[in-house]
């Protein structure tokens, strides 16, 4: 009887401890924040209203818009609802796998853990509940301004809201428990083999992606507005529409609430629940038993050596900027032996580019008919736009922080026969090289399939290339100026100040960049109906504006990286 | 109080521990040398439990590392080569947070981190977040936290790395004064000076083996040299290590 009651105390015990342990670091780090960066708390919940809102905006404009306007609009919102959320949950489940694997396996502080008397499912279930709310956070941003635009325009009942957190809170558990599960299994059956696990694993799920998207497009062209329409669309997805499909029970749950028939949603409630708890508590108890064998699998699994290959890359990349001098050559190909050797780093920028390469083949079909040119003309333009902000986010993300995670290691480079300005334009080539090299591949591949003439396309790959360089040195520039020797993630470097304004300033040079050297281009093409065919609309006006263009360029790469450049002389380490 | 038992462990095809048989008593302190990659870290692992011995047993104040391993770690403590903290934590709220987790009951759990505070000399940084701790405020903030439950079994890791000549001073008498308490103290270190000024016996590892065991005496008896216990450890070491490539992939950290 002692020994149970001691179990049960001890069981109360640490989960309560790990709780006040996450309260403890969340209410230090947040007045750390309020005392050094007082801005960026507010600049957060600012720009998440805005989201927020946004999305809200445009439900409510199209449940409006479908219960108006689109026949057999009760089964289409709940076909939107049944995707909606099979679509989050596989992103939780994708990112709670993820999250959980570094947390569990990777961390200074499993190991910590791991060797104090806490109990391993104590731990597991501790990392579980932060990759939970670190997935989920999306979830709510996107789902709760969807769900709440629907009760606006159904004009539910009260208690539709007071349910919606709870829907919220037993969905996240299932896929999220599926994710942990799918985790501690790859480690502990397949250590050698993860990564190859996880490439197929998105592989798998952006074929079935890009198949139903393919299928609900050509449907949708090729098909009247009519039932039999409406069937060929639900066809990719009839399963998750099965009885036994979570997505099924969060959409009619939600659904039965919005028409006030409580009795049935709070079944549905029960159903989500009870499953989601059912799963967690069987990864919990396979955790006991797989947590610490998996950590052990992980730490020996691999053989000692880890041979990296890519040398034909640096070969490649070396005669591709031969034109530079030695010393900045090798420094160049010394970062991007850096980046390619972090999946981490390049992955987020190749999923955005194919995302965008996806949608710019496939823009055409979007239309039943060809796209009339006033149409093609903005488009081109709103594409540029969004280049220009891959090529921001890119700067941004990856590039502004590359001074700082030099951080301790600034020692090698200080001591060179190199003068340190040679460091700053070895970063600005890295980045430019690469970032030209994917803005100008999006933007011809958006021209071609628009079909815009010479005169565009060669001003939108002049564009690009300002932006490019533009973004590089700023990025660079003040990445040298501000740096952070302190930190070694590179996404909390780029979310500081000198981040943020680094953000800022390459927001304004995109406008500005693009205004400048597309904008009357495309101001131009827009009087007419047709597009202008060879280089007939060739202006000396547009010329002067390009050249201006090019300046603001030149200033956005030579300013800040002087200034950089002088930071890095000074410095101290 | 510690026993490894034919213990070997293998990172894929190569074998970092060799059939490594070791008993370490109660208020013995033990110093564990090694060239790098010899397999210190990984033995010292094993015996915190963090990994699996490929075979043999290991055990810890009689429990099984791998069965009763949570009992076992109740008894405990590491502090390894690079301390964790949690960054946005207190050093007074990591030391709670330690006696939290070793159920210390609330009154000994006070007078206890009251006593380490003194002890480490940590009043004057204990209430600042620990992501401004400099290296030595860090370690001794650990060895705080290692010592606060009043451990039987005290593991280390390279504990000298980094600090300055006063805090190595403090630290040989912190370890001497654990010994002479009863606490089993297994210390790995580079630092030869330091095993030879404390340790009641010295194990000598090189590619996982375990080449020579027992007092300074005894290892001079073996390698026939009168000399310091450098002259002794070199001429262990030459006599069974192949190039030092061969050491640096023997044992990964």
């Amino acid at each position: 009887m002692r020994r149970l009651s001691a179990i049960v105390a001890r069981s109360v015990r640490e989960p309560l401890l790990f709780q006040r342990l996450r309260w403890r670091q969340l209410r230090n780090a947040t007045r750390g924040v309020w005392r050094d960066a007082p801005l960026r708390l507010p600049t957060i919940v600012l720009c998440s209203g805005v989201v927020w809102i946004g999305v809200f905006g445009v439900s409510l404009a199209g449940f409006r818009y479908v219960e108006r306007w689109i026949p057999f609009n009760g089964d289409i919102i709940g076909m939107v609802f049944n995707l909606m959320f099979l679509l989050l949950a596989g992103l939780l489940l994708f990112s709670s796998a993820i999250i959980l694997y570094g947390s569990l396996f990777s961390s200074a502080e499993s190991a910590f853990l791991l060797s104090s008397p806490a109990k391993a499912d104590q731990v597991f279930a501790y990392k579980f509940q932060t990759a939970v709310a670190y997935s989920s956070w999306a979830f709510v941003l996107l789902g709760s301004p969807i769900l709440l635009g629907f009760g606006i325009q159904a004009k539910v009942d009260w208690p539709f809201y007071a349910l919606l957190p709870l829907f919220f809170l037993g969905y996240v558990l299932l896929p999220g428990s599926l994710g942990a599960l799918i985790c501690l299994l790859v480690v502990n059956l397949v250590p050698k083999r993860r990564k190859q696990v996880l490439v197929l694993a998105i592989l798998a799920a952006l074929v079935v992606i890009g198949v139903s998207a393919y299928q609900v497009v050509v449907t949708a062209q090729t098909h009247r507005a009519d039932r039999e329409m409406l069937n060929r669309l639900l066809d990719p997805f009839r399963f998750a529409q099965s009885p036994l499909c979570p997505s099924r029970w969060m959409a009619s749950g939600l659904i039965r609430a919005g028409r006030g028939d409580f009795k049935t949603a709070l079944y549905y409630l029960g159903l989500v629940w009870s499953n989601g708890l059912f799963f967690y508590v069987v990864v919990s108890w396979l955790a006991r038993r797989l947590y610490r064998r998996g950590y052990n699998r992980l730490a020996t699994g691999s053989s000692l050596r880890r041979r990296y290959g890519g040398g034909w890359l640096d070969g490649g990349l070396t005669s591709l900027v031969g034109f530079l001098d030695p010393q900045t050559r090798l420094l160049l190909v010394k970062d991007f032996r850096t980046f390619r050797r972090e999946p981490s780093q390049w992955a987020q920028i190749l999923i955005l580019t194919a995302l965008m390469s996806l949608y710019f083949l496939n823009m055409r079909r979007f239309f039943s008919e060809d796209i009339r040119w006033a149409y093609r003309n903005g488009i081109s333009l709103l594409n540029l736009c969004a280049t220009g902000l891959l090529l921001s986010a890119y700067t941004g993300r990856f590039i502004y922080p590359m001074v700082s995670l030099e951080g301790r290691k600034f020692w090698i480079l200080g001591l060179l026969p190199l003068r340190r300005e040679r460091i700053v334009w070895g970063k600005f080539m890295f980045s430019a090289t690469g970032g030209v090299a994917i803005a100008a591949f999006l933007v011809l591949l958006s021209d071609w399939k628009l079909e815009i003439p010479p005169t565009g396309v060669l001003l939108h790959v002049l564009t690009v290339t300002v932006l490019a360089a533009g973004l590089s040195g700023l990025s660079v520039g003040l990445g040298a100026c501000l740096p952070n020797f302190r930190e070694t993630d590179p996404s909390k470097i780029a979310v500081g100040l000198g981040g943020t304004l680094n953000l800022l300033a390459g927001l304004v040079f995109l406008i500005l960049a693009i205004a400048l050297m597309a904008g009357p281009w495309h101001w131009s093409a827009a009087q007419s109906d047709e597009p202008p065919s060879g280089f007939s609309d060739f202006s000396w006006t547009f010329v002067a504006q390009a050249s201006l263009g090019l300046l603001l360029g030149a200033a956005a790469v030579v300013f800040p990286l002087r200034a950089g450049a002088r930071a890095l002389q000074r410095m101290e380490f | 109080m510690i026993e490894l038992e034919q213990v070997s462990k293998s990172y894929g095809l190569k074998t970092a521990v060799d059939g490594l048989s070791l008993r370490i008593e109660a208020g013995e302190l033990f110093a564990f040398l090694g060239p790098n990659g010899a397999g210190k870290t990984t033995t010292i692992k094993m015996i915190c439990g963090l990994l699996f011995p490929s075979s043999g047993r290991i055990k810890v104040g009689g429990f099984d590392m791998r069965t009763e391993g949570d009992r076992a770690r109740q008894l405990l403590s590491y502090v390894p080569d690079q301390p964790f903290l949690y960054e946005k934590l207190t050093g007074r709220e990591f030391l709670q947070f330690i006696a939290d987790m070793y159920a210390l009951p609330p009154d000994l759990g006070r007078e206890q981190m009251a006593h380490v505070i003194d002890l480490f000399a940590l009043r004057e940084f204990v209430d600042d977040l620990t992501e401004s701790y400099s290296h030595g405020m860090r370690q001794r903030t650990v060895f705080a936290a290692a010592l606060l439950h009043q451990p039987r079994v005290l593991v280390v890791d390279e504990p000298t790395v980094g600090l300055d000549p006063k805090s190595v001073r403090e630290l040989k008498d912190l370890l001497r004064k654990e010994s002479k308490r009863g606490v089993t103290v297994f210390l790995s270190t580079h630092s030869l000076d330091i095993a030879q000024e404390l340790a009641d016996r010295i194990g000598v590892v090189a590619n996982g083996r375990l080449i020579g065991c027992g007092t300074l005496d005894t290892l001079r008896k073996q390698t026939e040299l009168q000399g310091s216990l450098e002259d002794v450890f070199l001429k262990l070491t030459e006599e069974t290590t192949s190039p030092t490539r061969d050491l640096a992939a023997a044992d990964p950290k």
